[in-house]
């Protein structure tokens, strides 16, 4: 065979390709993203008001109530975790017929890989971004209305997002942008599971799979 | 010009069995042939008579227990995943019973596809798709849902997607299967045309005895294993014996 041949699946065509899938399967990306919109924006409104708090009633709030917010915090992770596994293992079977169809027209394993691991990176930004901003939002407002200084409350609120303490873990947790960085791991070890067996099938085992 | 071989595919002792417990269901068995370039074959044979494997295994989607699959010459079994992906992506063109069509692709993306993977720029792939459903008379079709189109209009979109490459074979597994009679003979005269005009050598696996017709050969298989081969001739003295 000659130098010339040989399939190519730029980066750039798996991207589109993937962004594409999204916008037509709205419904679908809707569902995988409202587990991580519910799971990031209650982490980040817990990790949020935490912090309000301790900073007005300073740090002395006490050990007891750190490992409570944690607590809550692993609980709305794992929720989050469960839904997108779940969401995104449908959305992989049921584009198993599809994905023997693209095996046929040239595509290899590591471009049907390439395909959910964008969309799954996608999916991961934009959920964990409007749920970062949801739940940091929604504590904020909150803790304007019920607490004595809203500016006070505003200024330590807004200073979370550029705050990146590494000595306490539940302080870095709070930062919403590293709230929306842990979305788009979520989701990337969610697909990869489903998405590397679905890149692994034959065509004609593939293509066997009917919904 | 490319190389010209005289036979796009050659099989040597073919066979696919499939052990399910204690059963091995022989579902090809010793499959030696020959068809040549430009031909258009068709395998003729009751359900379960093999025919999907055959498409299957020379179309390089799946692996052969024992036996030889030569597209062009080149035994496929010997190539790595990166030419066996060329070779579905440019050398052959597969037509489904079930048309296979990406649904939330419109008819003309889904006949660009094969083109992303040959690295054809997105213009080119544009231009050509829109010349192949032109061609496939869906000229006024191009923007449609394969949810939108008849059965016959989704296998005319199929074809275009299979021809697209300029493949040198198109496989069809029955393509004219969940289509009406009438609609299913338009199918078979399209690929007919297509295989007269483009000099592409189409294999047909079918039960459908209104091939007959347009088939060069016809290959008889029953229990995984050729029963008789015959030119489109020799069934027409039959016919009227
Ligand atoms: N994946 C499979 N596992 C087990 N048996 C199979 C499989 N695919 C086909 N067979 C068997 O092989 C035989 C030939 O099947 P097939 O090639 O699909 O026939 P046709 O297409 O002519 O109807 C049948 O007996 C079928 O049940
Ligand atoms: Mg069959």
């Amino acid at each position: 065979m000659s130098g010339e041949e040989g399939v190519k699946f730029p980066l750039s065509e798996a991207f589109s390709f993937s962004l594409e899938s999204i916008k037509r399967r709205f419904g679908r990306a809707l569902v995988t993203m409202a587990s991580i919109v519910l799971g990031i924006s209650f982490l980040t409104f817990l990790l949020t008001t935490g912090r309000i708090v301790s900073v007005l009633y300073g740090e002395g709030s006490g050990v007891a109530v750190q490992f409570y917010q944690l607590w809550m915090a692993v609980i709305a992770l794992l929720i989050c975790s469960v839904g997108i596994v779940n969401s995104m293992l449908m959305s992989v079977t049921e584009r198993y017929k599809e994905i023997g169809t693209m095996k046929c027209l040239g595509a290899m394993n590591t471009h049907v890989l390439e395909i959910f691991l964008i969309e799954a990176l996608l999916l991961g930004l934009i959920g964990g971004g409007i749920g970062a901003v949801a739940g940091w939002t929604i504590a904020t407002v909150w803790q304007a209305f019920t607490q004595a200084s809203p500016i006070n409350i505003f200024m330590v609120s807004a200073s979370l997002w550029t705050e990146f303490n590494v000595t306490n873990p539940l302080l870095l947790l709070a930062n919403p942008l590293i709230a929306i960085a842990l979305s788009v791991i979520i989701a990337l070890l969610a697909a990869l599971a489903p998405a590397y067996i679905a890149a692994k099938l034959s065509p004609t085992e593939a293509l066997r799979y009917e919904v | 010009m490319a190389l010209r071989y005289e036979y796009a595919v050659e099989t040597e002792d073919l066979a696919k069995y499939y052990v399910m417990g204690p059963v091995t269901v022989r579902a090809l068995d010793g499959v030696s042939v020959k068809i040549r370039r430009s031909e258009y074959l068709s395998i003729m044979g009751p359900s379960g008579s093999g025919k999907t494997t055959f498409f299957n295994m020379v179309g390089g989607l799946d692996r052969p227990t024992r036996g030889k699959v030569f597209i062009d010459e080149v035994d496929i079994a010997s190539l790595d995943a990166y030419e066996l992906a060329w070779l579905r992506a440019k050398k052959i063109g597969y037509i489904f019973q079930t048309f296979n069509l990406i649904p939330v692709l419109t008819a003309l993306e889904n006949v660009t596809l094969p083109m992303v993977f040959t690295g054809v720029e997105r213009e080119e792939r544009l231009r050509r798709a829109r010349e192949m459903l032109t061609r496939v008379g869906l000229g006024e079709r191009l923007d449609h849902k394969p949810g939108e189109l008849s059965g016959g209009q989704q296998q005319r979109v199929a074809i275009a997607r299979a021809l697209v490459n300029d493949p040198v074979i198109v496989l069809a597994d029955e393509p004219t299967g969940n289509l009406d009679l009438h609609t299913g003979l338009e199918i078979i005269n399209l690929l007919k045309t297509l295989n007269t005009e483009k000099k592409v050598t189409i294999i047909n696996a079918t039960h459908d005895l209104k091939m007959i017709d347009v088939s060069d050969r016809i290959f008889w298989l029953r229990d995984g294993k050729i029963e008789r081969i015959e030119t489109r001739a020799e069934v027409a003295v039959k016919e009227v014996e």
